[in-house]
């Protein structure tokens, strides 16, 4: 899976992937956001980029549960360019409700 | 071989040929018959005439001769005045001027015992006149000692008889070979006292067969003989093979073809020709022969007739061939050309013109050819089109069924397979299916009353016709009734149209149908045997605009199956004049053993030509088969790996591959692929402990959709009974895990858990 992490504005960091969310990556991608995080305290704004997300598991949800509890506490997450399926699936679950999708 | 025209006509002019040439033969023959008769007669004729001059000229000698004698006997017995005696002499030459010369001698010393020779002698000078010459009365001469004297003298007879001397050659006067008659002269006593004597010069006889000769125009191969048999000597002969002056007064036995029979002869063979002799017998016993080569008399005539012959064969011939000439012109050849045209138009040259000119009645038939050939064209031309047209026609209406099976391959609820072998002639019959929607799938098999293009126009109505109906509504009582309305309002010519028609909903397996006077389908249903299916028959369509139709509602179970047909399977005919019979049918379909449907309807077909053999196929043979429910899906497939998250991987692909293949929506995909993921990961993680384990993994597909079912050996846990999280919770109080298998259960039809034989067993049914 390619994840392209960069900082984007004063504060905010940008997340682009491509894959499959699932068991197989679900993990590389979150410990990957988490850890360019606690690097950098200054970062209040994380936008996750899912134009390019074919699928989302459980394992994912649970990834992006957890983004957006770290987060709360930081600042703000939001997602953007969310495909349909994707979106149900966190209908599903509840999501829809607290997560901001652009 | 004599039974053609040809052969006959030959016959005939052969055997004219053969009769012209006998009748001219017998003309010929008798043509060189009665010219060689006149020709026969002719020379005879001249022949004739010349011995009888010749004979004439004898007699008169004769006369002269037996006169002298007189005269002698008058001088001897009266005055023995010589003078007197002279002149009376030369009066008596005066009267046969024939005569040359002669005279009276008398015995030596008969007148007077002093005086040994007394004779008078006259000759003819060359002037003519008589003259009297005096020197034979000499020592010299000695009459009695000459040839002719000494040979007439001992035969002298009385009576005034006349004797001949034989050839001699006169030296003293006129220098030629004569011959001498004499008559004795007797005194008063009877007693011989002299002899008279007539000269006559033999050159009269060579005249006389010149005279022949140029009458006749006769070459010198022919001869001629003078002679006198009696005393046995030749007086002149012309014999070129003979030396003729030495056998002058010699026997005739130098004359080799002589004999005394020559008169019954025709001809004679003589130095290698033939010869045919003239005989002429004169009074006094002299015989005169000409001899004419036969070549030179008939020659002529044969190679005339010959010539003639020829001519007539060469002009039979001619006519001959000129009678088969003008017959084969005029028969033969006219014939001849119409066959050679007909053979012609049979071979399809159908630009060729006749043209026969001569004689009228075959120009009359030619003419009246020629028009049937224009004709003949003309038809075939039109005939051709329609056959073209009544092929494109055929072709327009077999295709316009459908005829790509599987019609929808998308659809594995059902499987459908028809065929129409269309009869000679364009026909009635036509199937159709469609789906009237999602679920409700509609099949049809129809047969438009009568044949050729009336019912395939309708039938091409019709179909149209019902198709769109179908679309209209989805009560099949409703539906039923609007087609045979809209079928009546468009049908001014009588006809009506049979059919069975069902409606099947793909989903629940019900099926309604209806059977128009059409021919009861066979029906097999719940692995039983095939039947008819027994329904009431409602009215053909077309007929009663407000007739009111029957439905029959069955259920319908996977693998059962509809065979329809229409009437060109029962009522073909084989060489019995039987029917292939709604038994047969029976039999052919229970006895089948192959389950593809399109084997299925083969069979039958098959099974119907063997039926019919070689009797051609007077009906369309039309069949739809249709099953629910379908053989083709492989429904089951597994999977088997120890779980690992290297074989997740695998496990996934595997899945992918499953949905593309089973051509799964993609909404399916994803719920699939998230269970999965799922379950996979809770034996990966939780079932095994800190082991390895073996994960199996089987999916099946359904109608509509799939099942699944994860089995493992690990700890018995089961996962429904783990409580669902509160998904209205703010996300700071939820729990981060357990929301996989809240997923799965949201997302299944039904999920089922079992712990049998040591295995946990986990069943997900998505649609």
């Amino acid at each position: 899976m390619e994840i392209d992490v960069r900082r984007v504005g004063l504060t905010g960091l940008l997340v682009k992937a491509s894959g499959r969310l699932d068991l197989d990556n679900a993990v590389e991608y979150g410990g990957k956001i988490k850890e360019t995080i606690e690097d950098n305290d200054d970062i209040d704004e994380l936008i996750l980029d899912f134009a390019e997300i074919s699928f989302i598991s459980s394992f994912g949800l649970k990834v992006i549960l957890e983004l957006h509890k770290d987060m709360a506490l930081k600042g703000s997450m939001k997602l953007r360019n969310v495909p349909e399926a994707i979106v149900k699936s966190f209908k599903m679950v509840g999501f829809d409700k607290f997560l901001v999708i652009e | 071989m004599f039974n053609t025209l040809k052969s006959k006509i030959i016959i005939i002019v052969f055997s004219m040929f053969i009769t012209l040439v006998c009748v001219l033969t017998a003309f010929t023959c008798l043509y060189y018959r009665d010219t060689k008769y006149l020709m026969l007669e002719y020379v005879s004729k001249n022949v004739e005439t010349q011995a009888q001059n010749i004979n004439k000229e004898l007699v008169k000698i004769e006369k002269n001769a037996r006169s002298l004698a007189l005269m002698g006997e008058l001088y001897y017995k009266f005055d023995r005045n010589k003078s007197i005696a002279e002149k009376t002499v030369i009066q008596v030459f005066d009267n046969y001027p024939d005569s040359l010369g002669g005279g009276i001698w008398f015995k030596p010393y008969y007148i007077t015992p002093e005086k040994e020779y007394d004779c008078i002698y006259v000759y003819r000078n060359k002037q003519g006149n008589i003259v009297t010459d005096y020197n034979f009365e000499s020592q010299e001469y000695d009459y009695p000692q000459q040839s002719w004297y000494k040979e007439i003298m001992p035969h002298i007879t009385k009576n005034h008889n006349i004797e001949w001397s034989s050839p001699y050659l006169e030296k003293i006067g006129s220098n030629s070979y004569m011959i001498t008659a004499g008559v004795g002269i007797y005194d008063n006593n009877a007693k011989l006292v002299g002899i008279s004597t007539v000269d006559w010069e033999i050159h009269a006889v060579v005249n006389a067969i010149q005279k022949i000769k140029n009458k006749l125009n006769l070459s010198n191969n022919c001869f001629a003989l003078f002679a006198y048999p009696q005393k046995d000597y030749v007086i002149v002969s012309t014999d070129k093979f003979l030396d003729n002056d030495s056998i002058i007064g010699k026997s005739l036995k130098n004359v080799p073809w002589y004999n005394d029979n020559l008169i019954n002869i025709i001809y004679f063979d003589y130095h290698g020709k033939k010869y045919t002799p003239y005989v002429k017998n004169l009074d006094n016993g002299m015989v005169f022969i000409l001899c004419i080569p036969m070549w030179e008399l008939f020659g002529k005539i044969f190679i005339s007739t010959i010539i003639l012959s020829i001519i007539l064969l060469l002009l039979s011939v001619f006519l001959a061939l000129m009678l088969y000439r003008v017959l084969s012109n005029n028969i033969l050849k006219p014939i001849g050309k119409l066959i050679f045209i007909a053979n012609k138009i049979g071979q399809g040259d159908n630009n060729i013109e006749i043209k026969i000119e001569k004689p009228k009645e075959f120009e009359k038939l030619a003419s009246t050819f020629d028009k049937m050939t224009k004709d003949i064209k003309n038809i075939t031309k039109e005939r051709e089109r329609i056959d073209s047209e009544l092929a494109i026609a055929k072709s327009i209406q077999t295709s316009s069924l459908p005829d790509i099976f599987p019609p929808f391959p998308e659809r594995k609820e059902f499987d459908i397979y028809a065929s129409m072998i269309a009869a000679k002639e364009v026909g009635g019959d036509f199937y159709d299916f469609y789906f009237i929607d999602e679920d409700n799938f509609m099949f049809l098999i129809a047969d438009v009353s009568g044949k050729g293009i009336p019912a395939a126009l309708f039938m091409m109505t019709a179909k149209t016709l019902i198709s769109n109906t179908s679309q209209m509504t989805k009560d099949p009582n409703e539906l039923i009734e609007l087609i045979n309305q809209k079928i009546c309002s468009n049908n001014k010519h009588g006809l009506f149209i049979t059919m069975f028609a069902a409606i099947v909903n793909l989903k629940t397996g019900k099926m309604y149908c209806m059977n128009c006077g059409h021919n009861p389908p066979l029906i097999k249903q719940n692995d039983e045997e095939y039947k008819y299916l027994d329904i009431d028959a409602n009215c053909v369509l077309g007929v009663i605009e407000d007739a009111q139709f029957k439905i029959y509602e069955t259920q319908l179970h996977e693998g059962d199956i509809i065979f329809t047909y229409t009437d060109g399977v029962t009522e073909a005919l084989n060489n019995q004049e039987e029917m292939y019979g709604e038994d047969r049918l029976l039999q052919c379909m229970n006895d089948c053993e192959n389950d593809e449907i399109k084997e299925i309807l083969n069979n039958v077909k098959d099974n119907v030509h063997k039926f019919t053999g070689a009797i051609p196929q007077s009906d369309d043979l039309t069949m739809l088969i249709f099953k629910y429910g379908s053989n083709e899906l492989e429904n089951k497939k597994a999977f088997a790996s120890f779980a690992t998250p290297i074989n997740y991987k695998k496990f996934y692909t595997w899945l992918h591959e499953i949905c593309n293949e089973w051509d799964l929506s993609e909404e399916l995909t994803t719920k699939l692929d998230m269970c999965a993921e799922e379950i996979y990961a809770n034996v990966q993680f939780y079932a095994y402990g800190e082991e390895k384990g073996m994960i199996e993994v089987s999916v099946t597909r359904k109608y509509g959709g799939i099942d699944v079912e994860f089995s493992d050996s690990g700890v018995k846990y089961n996962p429904l009974e783990k409580e669902d999280p509160d998904i209205t919770l703010p996300p700071e109080e939820r729990p981060v895990g357990g929301l996989g298998i809240f997923m799965v259960k949201q997302m299944a039809d039904d999920v089922k858990y079992e712990y049998k034989d040591g295995k946990n067993i986990l069943t997900i049914s998505l649609s």
